[in-house]
């Protein structure tokens, strides 16, 4: 999922023109979760923003619980058909989801004009309804096979590939001591599985030419194309 | 020089440590830049004298002219270089350049996190990690620079890379330790020790590596600096005998106990290494004593 956290409303306020109506945007399932642009929250920024003499021409979060406002189609066919009217009214979208749930209201409204209620701020897992912790750096390369599954790209400060620079302690990042060293996770559940063996191996640079943007996925029911500046990788998901 | 000629010959190879100052060397031909002022202190007492790369993460004028200076004045610099500032195109070409303005020596880190230091809102490169970057190194030492490519006039120096005894679990910072000889590291310096268990512990495990290893040891100055150390600097532990040591003498006996104390230190373990890398952190004046103290006589020295 797409973490994401509001923007606070004084520093939205600022950048919304005298006289501007504004239609609000909700995503109901990676904002819902992060109680950024849920059903509720896109309600109370409605409000919020009246409260401060901004002038909203609607609201909505497009489809039921887990419906994600980055599915273009589905945005679109909601915008144009529930809200025709209302958009008709609308100068501007303000859109609580991600940096993609944004870019997905410029393409259903036809380019229409956009502020960002949110700060996309990781990719992670939703760990409890209260946490939502990052894992995954979303490079394009995976390299967890040999880690037991954590990533030190992510878990490491430093993204470090072959072991632990020389400054943990207690188990701790040397950047801020309430954070777990990545790459002592990496030993102790990898000594918990007997596989410390896989750390041994030397691990070559990362190709950041696949972690260059923006990259694009083209799929179909049984292939998928990953381009990005490396090339573009086609793989099959049947023999 | 390369220290492996020293190594190769097993004696026991002493360094010491400078840092740039925060600024720049100014064109007058009679200024003294105060690493260079340090350096002074250190002349046929050491073998060779580390830069430091921005350290601490702190900015400051580069490893790179401070090397250089120190080299144009008879001294024997150990360049340091860290991922954390540098992709692996200005990695390379720094090692080339450095080569090229006459550096002999090279130590390999990883560097401390930007965080750390006084530009915190930097982009951390860490583009390579330190194994990588002493493979990388190597291979530029073999013609070929890391994609494959061939050099005109590969470069010719010894490999540095440090390791941290403190850490633990320690099988895990050995894991590291011996990727980066593999990957070609030649010698070690290692992080400040200062506890006898450490040392033993650290020593036993890797007395087989066949691998030259210096003992680190930071000149400890007061008791504030061995809080300051056990709080704030990552890897480092003082014990408090230690600070109390320091603290049981009056400021202006500081730097001659300190002397009596770092001395003491290496005099007791140094049989256990190839070498001792003392890192006096502004305090080179003492660095004689320590060695003295040390009985340590690198026979001539540099310069």
């Amino acid at each position: 999922m797409h973490a994401t956290i509001q923007k606070p409303v004084e520093e939205i306020v600022k950048h919304i023109k005298p006289g501007e109506k504004v239609f609000v945007v909700g995503c109901n399932n990676c904002a819902w979760k992060c109680h950024s642009g849920g059903e509720d929250e896109t309600k109370a920024m409605s409000e919020r923003l009246e409260k401060r003499g901004i002038e909203i021409s609607g609201y909505t979060v497009p489809g039921p619980q887990g419906m994600s406002l980055c599915k273009l189609d589905h945005t679109t066919k909601v915008l144009k058909t529930e809200y025709d009217e209302q958009l008709k009214n609308t100068d501007s979208f303000l859109v609580l989801g991600c940096g993609q749930g944004v870019h997905t209201v410029i393409d259903a409204t036809d380019g229409g004009m956009v502020h960002p209620g949110c700060d996309t701020i990781f990719g992670g897992e939703t760990v409890s309804e209260s946490e939502i912790n990052e894992y995954c750096s979303l490079c394009g390369e995976c390299i967890i096979e040999f880690t037991g599954g954590l990533c030190p790209l992510t878990l490491c400060a430093k993204s470090l590939l072959n072991g632990p620079c020389g400054g943990a302690e207690n188990g701790k990042c040397e950047v801020d001591a309430d954070r777990n060293c990545g790459w002592i996770m990496i030993y102790d559940r990898l000594m918990k599985l007997g596989r410390l063996d896989l750390i041994e191996s030397y691990q070559k640079p990362k190709n950041h030419a696949k972690w260059s943007r923006p990259r694009s996925l083209k799929v179909s029911h049984h292939k998928a194309s990953f381009s990005s500046m490396a090339g573009t990788v086609t793989v099959s998901n049947i023999d | 020089m390369k220290l492996s000629e020293l190594f190769d010959k097993s004696e026991f190879v002493v360094t010491g440590e400078v840092g740039p100052v925060k600024g720049a060397i100014p064109r007058d031909k009679d200024y003294v830049p105060p690493c260079m002022a340090e350096a002074l202190h250190l002349e046929k007492k050491v073998h060779a004298i580390n830069v430091t790369d921005n350290q601490s993460a702190v900015m400051k004028l580069g490893s790179m002219a401070a090397s250089v200076k120190l080299k144009q004045n008879g001294f024997e610099p150990i360049y340091q270089i860290t991922c954390r500032d540098r992709n692996r195109i200005a990695l390379q070409s720094e090692i080339l350049t450095a080569f090229s303005l006459g550096v002999d020596n090279m130590l390999l880190l990883t560097g401390d996190h930007t965080n750390l230091g006084d530009h915190i809102e930097a982009k951390p490169v860490f583009d390579l990690d330190s194994v990588q970057l002493v493979k990388i190194a190597a291979d530029l030492q073999k013609g070929k620079d890391m994609v494959g490519n061939d050099l005109l006039n590969a470069p010719d120096f010894f490999i540095g890379a440090v390791v941290n005894p403190n850490f633990q679990p320690l099988d895990l910072q050995l894991i590291k330790m011996k990727k980066k000889i593999e990957a070609g590291a030649q010698f070690f310096q290692t992080q400040a020790v200062y506890e006898d268990s450490v040392i033993d512990q650290f020593v036993a495990k890797t007395e087989l590596f066949d691998c030259p290893v210096q003992l680190g040891v930071v000149v400890l100055k007061n008791p504030a600096m061995g809080k300051y150390m056990n709080n704030y600097i990552s890897g480092i532990s003082v014990p408090q005998k230690w600070i109390n040591e320091i603290g049981s003498v009056d400021k202006a006996d500081r730097k001659k106990k300190s002397a009596e104390m770092m001395g003491r230190f290496i005099r007791k373990h140094k049989d256990k290494f190839q070498g001792v890398h003392i890192m006096p952190l502004g305090w080179t004046d003492i660095v004689p004593d320590i060695l003295e103290y040390a009985e340590i006589n690198v026979n001539g020295g540099i310069k």
